[in-house]
């Protein structure tokens, strides 16, 4: 017989999502969490609004975690690091560390569901100066300031007058090494964008862009809006370098369809850093023999038509642990990780 | 070509340091690197009623090669009126906001609805209520204002023509009640091509039996470019006068041989109490072409120049290749921007008053364009449908050269010469 345990990896949106799911579907998920909270980065950033609804981060991530704790069909297993696996499809017998005790848990499936992190602008490129600018800051830093409704220049303490987005801040660059666009950074500077509005009801708050990337319906939900009720502009452009001038920023680039260049003053300046895997990810993969892509997200095997499973039978992924996704990809994901699991679980335990 | 180019400025004197500097010496480059966004510009157009869909565009590029005025060299469009406006343009004193014709063509393929036809009379009213309006359309709005018409011509010969139509034109003061109320409008009703347009037009509703009268010189200009053009005290003034003056006779419907009285009446004469069945005279000829018994064969190849205003404005295309293909002996050979990508003669939204100052800012007008065009198709006659183009056409045929290689007519004058 094989065990009907599925173990997830990783407290955030995808992997509460799975456990619930699991437990829906009346098997056992055991979900293991390295933090001593859930919610994944999410609430680890301290996010202030969702993409792109603008949903209170903390209000859904609470709707998440109360569908999975105190849940009969859920184990959390808080503070537990894993740290090796033995076993195949169906006998899964995985090593893990819990509050500094070794101990090891026994499942049929595995999904990983470990994330990414933020990409850092200081450590591969100093072009926007953001670890000697105070007023530099990125999407993340800002949503901590919105969650803390105290949207300053960090030099001062005082409302920004003009705030600029600076996009692709770590995708898209050959030179960094992340080809790939990070999805979600086009749509949460929008979003962000109408925060500052509601901070700041005077400033000039413009996004440098080189492709808004607003897929779907964050074009209608988030662009349009931004641009046609919270007058963001849009101008097209990214900007090569920050330099700093007296009390202001000076953002440089060039204005392409005035074919200008231009050197703004700005109060503050946001980046838009992309996504990239998460150490637990590239940990986790090592760990489970699931191979990585070239950028160290989690390789799925099955193109487009198949978005969670890897190359080791019984190991599944799901969400931004495969690749930049957004909250919709990732809990999306979560439901075809759960389906494939207890798919496989099924399967294991008909016998020969 | 370079959208910037470096610009010399001279200031007549100039003290740096207190030293005086004549023009010679205070020479400067403009400087090219932008350093400021100045969104006064915007703001300014934005918060005007009606002009809120400027700060819409995301510079998708779309209209701008379907601007008549950038096709014709005119460095315009509403992707860069946006661009200028984010770098503090005073749309309101800038000449740029009188370029537009109001065409339509922007809009027909803007992705993010931003509305030419209703920022442009937004924003040159406020400019009109200051003043800042070029000399000849101030004179234009001046002679509707006095005369009742933009030629500046006698209210009291507004019907001179019907006395050489060669049939008895009826005037509704005398007549009272009609089936058709026809709304000459004022091109027909004065410049001479227009009077012959008018005089076949009476002779072939004559020749169907129409039951029609005309205001005569109760009717005034309908005002619909001069509202466009930022006149819109004016137009209001003018609308009531006529819807006062319809309301006292009786007639089942308007026909009018203006579009842009046709736009006005369709569209704005309903707010102001005056709901009318009113429809273009080639709506209204095209079902009755086969009553006329047509027995001279014209043997003409024609191409047909879609008016603003009758196609993109109100969706009237094929009425006009109706009548063209019950004409006898007549080849039509369109043009390639035909229908709805049609281009501009260069007279709506207060063009048709603003040729010298345009003159300034293209390098051919836009009537020498469409009449290159239409050359180039083989046609020997020009077919219109609207009083606005038989004159600019036949100006641009003989500005282009082309004199004796194209006629410029209107479709009753063709209706005309084939009946018998």
């Amino acid at each position: 017989m094989a065990n009907e345990n599925i173990i997830i990896i990783g407290g955030g949106p995808a992997g509460l999502e799975a456990a619930r799911g699991i437990a829906d579907l009346g098997y056992k998920a055991i979900l293991v969490e390295k933090r001593d909270r859930l919610g994944g980065t999410p609430d680890e950033a301290q996010y202030a609004a969702l993409t792109p609804d603008l949903r209170n981060a903390k209000e859904a991530m609470d709707e998440m975690r109360d569908a999975v704790i105190d849940n009969p069909g859920v184990e959390l297993m808080m503070n537990t690091t894993v740290t090796g696996t033995e076993g195949v499809v169906g006998d899964f017998k995985v090593k893990a560390v819990q509050n500094g005790n070794p101990i090891e848990i026994e499942g049929g499936a595995v999904i990983l569901a470990t994330g990414f992190q933020h990409f850092d602008p200081g450590r591969e490129t100093q072009k926007y100066g953001y670890y000697e600018h105070d007023d530099v800051i990125t999407l993340v830093d800002a949503e901590k300031m919105f969650t803390a409704d105290n949207f300053v220049r960090p030099s001062n303490g005082e409302k920004p007058k003009s705030v600029a987005f600076i996009q692709c801040v770590g995708s898209r660059d050959r030179q960094i090494g992340n080809e790939y666009c990070s999805k979600v950074c086009c749509g949460m500077s929008s979003k962000q964008a109408i925060e500052v509005r509601h901070h700041c009801p005077d400033a000039k708050i413009y996004i440098f862009y080189i492709d808004m990337r607003m897929y779907g319906y964050w074009e209608n939900e988030i662009y349009w809006p931004a641009q046609e009720e919270h007058k963001v502009n849009y101008i097209k452009g990214m900007a090569t370098e920050i330099i700093k001038k007296g009390d202001h920023l000076i953002v440089k680039g060039e204005d392409t369809t005035l074919r200008r260049p231009m050197e703004v003053p700005m109060d503050m300046v946001i980046l838009a850093v992309g996504m990239e895997p998460s150490e637990g990810t590239k940990e986790m993969a090592d760990v489970f023999g699931v191979n990585k892509n070239k950028y160290g997200f989690i390789d799925t095997i099955g193109g487009p038509l198949n978005t969670v499973s890897t190359n080791v039978e019984g190991v599944f992924a799901a969400g931004a642990c495969t690749g930049p996704a957004d909250l919709e990809d990732s809990v999306s994901a979560a439901g075809s990780a759960v389906m494939k699991a207890v798919g496989v679980i099924r399967k294991a335990g008909v016998p020969a | 070509m370079p959208i910037h180019k470096k610009q010399i400025i001279e200031k007549e004197s100039a003290v740096v340091d207190g030293i005086e500097l004549g023009p010679d010496w205070n020479r400067m480059f403009e400087q090219r690197v932008l350093t400021n966004y100045d969104m006064s510009g915007l703001d300014k157009v934005t918060s005007v009623e009606g002009a809120e869909s400027m700060g819409w565009c995301y510079q998708c590029t779309q209209c701008i090669p379907v601007c008549p005025v950038n096709q014709a060299g005119g460095e315009y469009g509403p992707r860069k009126i946006f661009r200028e406006l984010q770098q503090g343009m005073d749309l309101f004193t800038n000449d740029d906001l009188w370029k537009c014709t109001t065409c339509m063509n922007c809009l027909r393929v803007c992705p993010k609805s931003v509305d030419m036809i209703k920022i442009m009379p937004a924003i040159r009213e406020e400019a009109v209520l200051e003043a800042n309006v070029p000399a000849e359309l101030q004179e234009a709005f001046e002679n509707t204002f006095e005369y009742g018409n933009p030629l500046g011509e006698s209210q009291r010969k507004r019907a001179d023509w019907i006395k050489d139509a060669g049939v008895e034109v009826p005037i509704m003061k005398e007549k009272k009640e009609v089936d058709y109320l026809w709304f000459v409008e004022c091109y027909p009703a004065y410049h001479g091509r227009g009077q012959e347009t008018s005089q076949a037009m009476a002779r072939i509703l004559t020749k169907l039996n129409v039951d029609f009268g005309i205001l005569g010189t109760e009717e005034k200009c309908s005002c619909d470019s001069q509202r466009l053009a930022g006149e819109v005290g004016l137009f209001e003034e003018f609308a009531e006068h006529n819807i006062a003056t319809f309301d006292k006779y009786k007639f089942k419907k308007i026909m009018t041989t203006d579009p842009h009285a046709l736009n006005a009446m369709k569209k704005k004469y309903p707010d102001l109490g005056g709901d009318y069945d009113v429809e273009h005279y080639t709506t209204m000829l095209a079902p009755m072409m086969d009553q006329l018994d047509l027995k001279n064969d014209l043997n003409i190849k024609v191409t047909f120049h879609d008016p603003c205003y009758l196609g993109r404005h109100n969706g009237e295309y094929m009425a006009p290749r109706n009548i063209i293909e019950a004409l006898p002996g007549v080849e039509l050979i369109e043009m390639g921007r035909c229908k709805e990508q049609s281009y501009c003669c260069g007279g709506g939204g207060g063009g048709m008053w603003l040729d010298g100052f345009m003159s300034d800012h293209v390098n051919e007008r836009l009537s020498e364009n469409r009449v290159r065009e239409a050359v180039e198709t083989g046609a020997d006659v020009l077919v219109v449908v609207c009083p606005y183009e038989i004159s600019r056409f036949e100006d641009a045929v003989k500005s282009t050269g082309n004199e004796g290689k194209l006629l410029v007519k209107d479709i009753a004058e063709l209706i005309d010469e084939a009946m018998a």
